[in-house]
């Protein structure tokens, strides 16, 4: 897996490339918790080029999704692939997260 | 060649989970098919439903292709030709017919003869891989786990879809379809010291046309039983303290009640969604075995 992190005004765009699964959730989970911890709390997860998610890696999102609510900020993801979106359509995910077709929407659906 | 685990104590508990989905639990047999090949074993089946049957043939240690012969001789549209007429009847004039907890419009003598056929005397306690088969208490709509008992009554208290086959008598409990109280019960693996958990589950389809109380009835069943499949594996995941893979089979075709000339289709299906697990689960095994993982 591997992890950019871009700045975009006050939202940072966290993408993301290969799996989200028991053996990269810590790594994605460390690059999180160091944007929010910098203050960073409006982030997008770029999702587009990630291949599958088990549930390490929706425990890793839903860490994160609640540290940033808790600070006033929020985890969307981004061009989310079919075979991740039917693994967070199963398990409910769905309901909870903000998930937009590509990083530009996911940009511009935070408050300016 | 079994996919029993070969493994030594204090390694990983792989867990192969089946949820309902009725010949889409055929997709099991593709599963099957890629964990023969790569050499991966299993510590435990867990079926519900549908998927059932197909934990249990997997577990009495059957390969794929006798597999399927046996299923395609056991689930046949024929299984609901015959009338339950009293139970019908007593729909309209429950007094007169006494209408009780024993409804079903189905009359069932097939399916528990083709059950016979298919799976004899065999004990749940005596298959290859220890094996879990799950129904629902129709009183109490409790999670039921059989561990030990005749695999036919275990399969039939499971597959008892509302509605159609009447809640089958066990041990004093009337049981209901396993899918009533978790379509993929994931939760028992995780109790069982499951720590990767390959699980396959289904959405209840809905009706494309309401002509018919019963579709009205079946539409309400598919929305209670997807929303509880999607939010006890919610939790599952969460609870979890390691990995569930779930193996989600993309069909492109919509597959029915009765659909078995699509069982190799499924099968196929099956075969490429779990192919696609394969490096993931072979790179989790290797680590999980390094580690020495606590069972």
């Amino acid at each position: 897996m591997e992890i950019t992190t871009e700045k975009r005004g006050p939202i940072t765009v966290v993408a993301i490339a290969g799996s989200v699964d028991g053996m990269t959730a810590a790594a994605l989970i460390s690059s999180f918790r160091a944007e929010v911890s910098g203050g960073n709390i409006r982030i997008v997860g770029d999702f587009a080029q990630v291949e599958y998610t088990s549930s390490a890696g929706l425990r890793a999102l839903l860490e994160t999704v609640k540290e940033t609510r808790q600070q006033g900020g929020d985890l969307r993801l981004a061009g989310v692939t079919p075979d991740v979106l039917r693994v967070l359509e199963l398990s409910g995910f769905t309901h909870i997260l903000k998930i937009f077709p590509d990083v530009e929407s996911a940009v511009a659906s935070f408050p300016a | 060649m079994s996919v029993a685990s070969p493994r030594q104590p204090g390694g990983p508990r792989v867990a192969v989970v089946l949820g309902s989905g009725s010949v889409k639990c055929a997709a099991a047999l593709g599963l099957l098919r890629v964990l023969k090949r790569e050499g991966i074993g299993v510590d435990m089946i867990v079926g519900c439903s549908g998927g059932s049957v197909y934990a249990a043939l997997i577990a009495m240690g059957h390969d794929v292709d006798t597999a399927e012969a046996m299923t395609r001789r056991l689930w046949t549209r024929e299984l609901t030709a015959r009338r339950n007429h009293r139970s019908l009847l007593s729909v309209f004039l429950p007094r007169l017919f006494g209408f009780d907890e024993s409804f079903g419009m189905v009359d069932d003598a097939l399916i528990l003869e083709r059950l016979k056929a298919t799976f004899g005397s065999a004990s749940i306690e005596s298959a290859g891989i220890p094996l879990y088969l799950t129904a629902t208490d129709f009183h109490t709509g409790e999670q039921v786990v059989f561990e030990s008992g005749p695999i036919v009554d275990a399969i039939r208290a499971s597959i008892a879809i509302p509605y159609v086959f009447r809640p089958w008598p066990i041990g004093g409990r009337m049981l209901v379809d396993g899918f009533m109280s978790d379509p993929m019960p994931v939760g028992v693996a995780i109790r069982q010291g499951a720590n990767i958990i390959v699980t396959m589950g289904f959405e209840s389809p809905y009706q494309q046309k309401i002509n018919s109380p019963l579709r009205f009835a079946f539409q309400l069943s598919s929305i209670t039983s997807n929303n509880l499949l999607k939010s006890n594996f919610a939790f599952h995941n969460l609870a979890h303290h390691a990995e569930i893979l779930p193996i989600i089979p993309e069909f492109k075709d919509r597959i029915h009640l009765f659909d078995t000339e699509k069982i190799p289709y499924v099968i196929e299906e099956g075969e490429r969604a779990a192919e696609r697990q394969v490096p993931y689960l072979r790179r989790l095994l290797a680590t999980r075995e390094e580690s020495g993982m606590p069972r």
